[in-house]
């Protein structure tokens, strides 16, 4: 097992492919089969899970049933438009392999890209 | 007070006219790394020559004060000015008061700058966090690649502990592995040269102090100096060619199979960054161009700390 921080992911992903709202023993008998790992373990990660609000939970009887507070495409969309609205409400420094750019500099590189393409062709043919 | 005027006078000038020249001595990245610290010498010899005026001024107010109260007295009211008047309560106050506002602008932006860049580190943490989570690490080369399920084109790395480097499912498609291995290549160069730490700290210069010239261009400056940085080492890691070809698919947005690097003079519209880092990469900077690019800027690199040098002594001295 890697960090901590890997077992919040992984918990994550579960919950996620899982679907419907999951309980700690639930994630924890399928955790078992691939790792080895307390009960403990798995039910403080799905409490800070919890806590940072990335699951929602139920009192079910005696234990809690989570949910996913939002699907992971919401995530994933939410990520991104972090990442790619610059200069909007986030400061996080992120430093991009490729600067978001408009549609006229996509142009002018796609032209760059054709007209290479045409000097190899003629490298080729001559 | 008349220190205070030429030190401040020499800070103004720099921060105003400075970047005039810098730029386009760093423009096109013939020494990307002196650049960078040229861009960032500037900046530390306008920020501690400020300082040093800030001080003289609150010092000679506290200093002299009581004898520029007297001058305007005498002159307003002559032979009928004593020093019961002069050295009034009334006199007191305003040397005080003035002394405290020079204080607390200077401390408010020390405040405000700080509270930036604590912020801008906060938000990059849960960023990460977030990616960490969403995302799918891709352990094998622990690499600390995550994948992040989108049809957007993006590709960039998060600093932090563990650092991040996020890759979309979309630009996944475009890359072929050499040049997925130069992306990463040019991310990890980000991190390894900590190049986020300039970033966060110039943008939060940028930031606190929106007109004045110096940081605003400076820190885009070192952003574009970085990535070519960037780009430098992943060339030199992952080939030149591959690296072309990513640019070029991550700024057009579909697959590039081959760009042979050709001097291209043709390719022109460099005002684009994106473009202009290809022409870079495809047609060098000669050696004899880098060696006067480097000549300029390393004297510039000691002609500002020597000023900023004798600033110091001077007002040590005074």
């Amino acid at each position: 097992m890697r960090g901590f921080g890997d077992l919040e992911a992984v918990i994550m992903h579960l919950v996620w492919d899982h679907g419907s709202p999951v309980t700690v023993r639930e994630l924890f008998e399928e955790l078992r089969q691939e790792r080895a790992i307390a009960y403990t373990t798995v039910m403080s990660t799905m409490d800070n899970l919890h806590r940072k609000g990335w699951l929602d939970r139920v009192k079910e009887g005696k234990a809690y049933r989570y949910a996913a507070t939002a699907s992971r495409e919401e995530y994933s969309a939410r990520l991104m438009r972090e990442a790619l609205v610059g200069g909007g409400d986030t400061e996080a420094v992120l430093n991009h392999f490729v600067a978001e750019m408009d549609g006229d500099e996509s142009e002018v590189l796609r032209a760059v890209v054709r007209r290479l393409a045409e000097t190899e062709q003629r490298g080729q043919s001559g | 007070m008349i220190a205070a005027l030429p030190v401040f006078g020499y800070s103004v000038l720099v921060a105003w006219w400075l970047p005039v020249l810098l730029t386009p001595l760093t423009r096109n990245g013939a020494g990307a790394r002196l650049g960078i610290a040229a861009w960032i010498t500037a900046m530390a010899s306008v920020l501690s020559s400020a300082a040093v005026a800030a001080a003289f001024l609150i010092r000679s107010a506290i200093n002299g004060w009581s004898g520029l109260a007297e001058a305007v007295c005498r002159s307003v009211a002559g032979g009928a000015c004593t020093p019961v008047i002069y050295r009034s309560a009334l006199y007191e106050l305003g040397l005080g008061i003035a002394a405290i506002l020079v204080t607390l602008t200077v401390i408010v932006l020390v405040c405000r700058y700080g509270r930036r860049i604590q912020q801008a580190q906060r938000q990059t943490r849960a960023h990460a966090e977030a990616a960490r989570i969403t995302g799918r690490s891709v352990p094998p080369d622990s690499s600390g690649m995550v994948v992040v399920e989108s049809s957007r084109l993006a590709a960039y790395c998060v600093p932090g502990r563990p650092s991040t480097i996020v890759v979309t499912t979309g630009a996944l498609s475009v890359l072929e592995p050499a040049q997925l291995t130069a992306v990463l290549a040019h991310e990890r160069a980000h991190l390894a040269g900590r190049h986020h730490v300039l970033v966060a700290l110039t943008r939060g210069l940028a930031a606190i102090f929106p007109a004045v010239p110096l940081f605003k261009r400076g820190q885009s400056e070192i952003a574009r100096l970085a990535e070519m940085r960037a780009d430098d080492a992943a060339a030199r890691r992952a080939g030149r060619r591959p690296l072309i070809e990513a640019l070029l698919a991550m700024g057009t947005g579909s697959a590039v199979r081959s760009a042979v690097p050709v001097p291209a003079a043709a390719l022109a519209a460099a005002g684009y960054a994106v473009v202009a880092r290809v022409q870079r990469l495809m047609d060098p900077p000669t050696r004899s161009r880098q060696a006067r690019f480097t000549l300029a800027l390393s004297g510039l690199m000691t002609v500002l700390p020597a000023v900023s040098g004798l600033i110091f002594v001077l007002a040590a001295g005074s």
